[in-house]
């Protein structure tokens, strides 16, 4: 059993998986270590000349690799070098069987990444913020996975025109106009109010329709655990209360 | 009147349109503007109803002279009213937006003066954010029936989205409970929106680069439950106005009865496990490939099973089209294999190349067996596909608990946007 130790994204996780498979490390042999480098193999290999033998794999692996290593869970690099390594020793065609377990493992964790882009791209909810005269957009948001890299080019296409900052407890992205810079990750910041969230709390409690109540439908779509974030979510218990006695009312 | 105020009651009006889809546009960010499409549309929220917020939806105004039994807004109703000021309701979608609340405006309007007149003022809001604004998000514009189809043309550049509400499948119906409208108004009302469609993309494909006219198309609305039309006479309807217009979406709205109910509705409400059958069956019809008649033919009575989802009741209606072999049959076969998704239909297709496909391949794309299994051969054993012809299959096959199925598409349709 050898220790691969890398940092925590998708080039460290490269360098060090083409040269395990260089040396045909079996995938079981690999303790993959991720976040602090104290692991003695990777300075091994760095100071290694090993044959530059080229592996081409199939081209829909890279974007895969890509969305797995955002994945919240350290066995996404072991399964990431298990996958390289069947494709290049077993089947080159592994990614199309979909019911083979480590494929479907991964395209399960691929899809869990989607989604939590897509809700950070749907849930952050921002407070315009008058610092120095200026007015910046700032939102905190709690993403489950590594993805706010992946998310932030999105805010830049649609809002770069205005300052923002988006903090999270996996890193914060910036941007002034003109460059877009990632920072450490912070812990629960407190953002002072802003008027317009009161007109979308009155918009979101107008738009609800009591008399077709579907908290399931809605759970399932608007996770629990996103609710602290999100202003509108503290209105939630007291709808759901209201369309229920209305519901009541109207049996009697 | 306070805008807080004006927002609540217009938004309150609004919530009986059932469209928040905000997908199919595409529309880059002007420089130093604010807003883009970028073709799959975001629900930034969602209600208890289990409804996505994607959109700021408003009437301009809930002011109605028209007199429609089913609405809310109709002019006999004692609901209180109000009306935007065009620059309040910009002003609204732009907070909303920079907030990331929304991805844009889907805007309404009860029916003041005339139909021109009305959408005037639909547009006035539209140009105003496209032009003062220079915003880029989505917009969605309901279609006045009647309106000229000038106003449409020009309503059809601001916005990525028209709708004009059918309704009501028969013209029996809109004579009982709408009495202003008519189906050959409202139908020419979509083939103008249709004509602008044809004419921008022709015009695209000669000079590349012609103005963009409601990318996201045309879409309506039909109230379901209000009359006695049945599910056969609603799915027909669909089917050709899905053929004549190339409609994206055709709504259907279960009916409440509301406070002040107009008498001509006696109607109970009606069951929104109704309304979800017809969006299944719909879904049918636009992906599946089956036909509003393959669908209602046969059924018992003229509506859809409440129990079983369409697609269940056709295969054990049709039990000679079965089983499949999973291995051999064509997609077209395959997705008419109750269980089996769109989704995991192309994964099979792919994975049959490589090996033979097993009960246990199913298991792992998660095909929803307790369905599938009667109707499917496999490369090894499957005992269930022996008692796809006995008559106690349509008893195993009922759900234990009556619950409403969640239907395949649904994670999709969340991740697109539309209801």
């Amino acid at each position: 059993m050898i220790q691969v130790s890398i940092e925590n994204n998708f080039a460290s996780w490269r360098v060090a998986a083409r040269k395990c498979l260089q040396k045909e490390i079996a995938p079981d042999e690999i303790l993959w270590i991720c976040d602090g480098c104290d692991g003695f193999f990777e300075n091994d290999f760095a100071a290694e000349k090993t044959d530059e033998k080229i592996y081409k794999v199939s081209p829909d692996f890279l974007p895969l690799a890509e969305a797995l290593v955002c994945f919240n869970d350290a066995c996404r690099f072991s399964l990431l070098y298990r996958l390289l390594f069947r494709l290049v020793h077993e089947n080159k065609n592994l990614l199309h069987i979909e019911s083979d377990d480590d494929v479907r493992r991964a395209r399960l964790m691929e899809r869990a990444i989607y989604r939590d882009v897509h809700k950070f791209h749907a849930f952050v909810r921002f407070r315009s913020v008058n610092i120095d005269d200026k007015e910046i957009f700032v939102a905190w948001h709690e993403p489950h996975h590594f993805t706010v890299e992946r998310s932030a080019p999105f805010f830049i296409r649609r809002f770069g025109a205005m300052r923002f900052s988006i903090l999270t407890p996996k890193g914060c992205a910036h941007w002034n106009l003109e460059e877009l810079r990632f920072s450490e990750a912070v812990t629960n910041q407190v953002l002072p109010p802003d008027e317009a969230e009161d007109f979308w709390l009155v918009y979101y409690q107008s738009i609800f329709n009591p008399f077709r109540l579907k908290i399931k439908a809605m759970k399932k779509e608007l996770p629990v655990r996103h609710w602290r974030t999100l202003p509108e979510a503290a209105l939630i218990p007291e709808l759901i209360r209201k369309a229920k006695e209305l519901e009541s009312k109207k049996r009697f | 009147m306070e805008l807080v105020r004006k927002l609540e009651i217009l938004a309150d009006a609004a919530k009986y349109d059932a469209s928040c889809a905000s997908s199919g546009a595409h529309r880059k960010r002007r420089n130093g503007g604010i807003g883009n499409a970028e073709g799959m549309g975001i629900c930034h929220s969602y209600t208890p109803d289990g409804r996505c917020i994607s959109l700021l939806k408003l009437l301009l105004t809930n002011v109605c002279i028209w007199d429609c039994a089913y609405c809310v807004n109709r002019k006999s109703s004692s609901v209180q009213r109000a009306r935007f000021k065009p620059e309040e309701v910009v002003k609204l979608t732009m907070d909303f937006y920079k907030r990331n609340y929304i991805e844009g405006l889907f805007l309404s309007s009860g029916i003041i003066q005339n139909a021109d007149y009305t959408m005037e003022q639909l547009i006035t809001v539209a140009k105003k954010l496209r032009e003062s604004e220079s915003f880029g998000g989505y917009i969605h514009l309901k279609a006045a029936p009647g309106a000229s189809p000038e106003l449409l043309l020009e309503a059809g550049k601001y916005a990525d989205r028209l709708s004009a509400n059918i309704e009501m499948p028969v013209q029996k119906d809109l004579d009982r409970l709408a009495p202003e409208k008519t189906l050959v108004e409202i139908e020419s009302t979509m083939s103008d929106i249709k004509s602008g469609i044809d004419a921008a993309k022709n015009s695209t494909k000669r000079n590349g680069d012609a103005p963009l006219f409601a990318r996201a198309g045309q879409s309506t609305q039909m109230v379901v439950g209000a009359t006695e039309s049945s599910d056969t006479i609603i799915l027909h309807k669909a089917e050709s106005l899905y053929r004549k217009f190339d409609l994206r979406r055709v709504y259907y709205s279960a009916f409440t009865p509301i406070e002040n109910t107009n008498p001509l509705l006696s109607e109970p409400p009606t069951p929104l496990m109704r309304e979800h059958r017809l969006y299944e069956a719909d879904w049918l019809i636009r992906q599946y490939g089956f036909t509003a008649s393959e669908i209602t033919h046969g059924a018992r009575g003229e509506n859809l099973d409440l129990e079983k989802d369409p697609k269940l009741s056709w295969a054990l209606r049709h039990r000679g089209y079965f089983p499949i072999d999973v291995n051999k049959a064509s997609a077209r076969q395959l997705l008419r294999v109750p269980g089996l998704g769109a989704k995991n239909v192309a994964r099979i297709l792919k994975i049959r190349h490589y090996h033979q496909i097993k009960l246990e391949d199913l298991a792992k794309l998660r095909v929803r067996l307790s369905n599938a299994k009667w109707f499917v051969i496999t490369a090894d054993y499957n005992p269930s596909v022996y008692q796809l012809d006995a008559e106690k299959l349509e008893e195993k096959l009922k759900p234990k608990v009556f619950q409403p199925s969640l239907f395949e598409n649904l994670s999709n349709a969340a991740l697109s946007g539309e209801l």
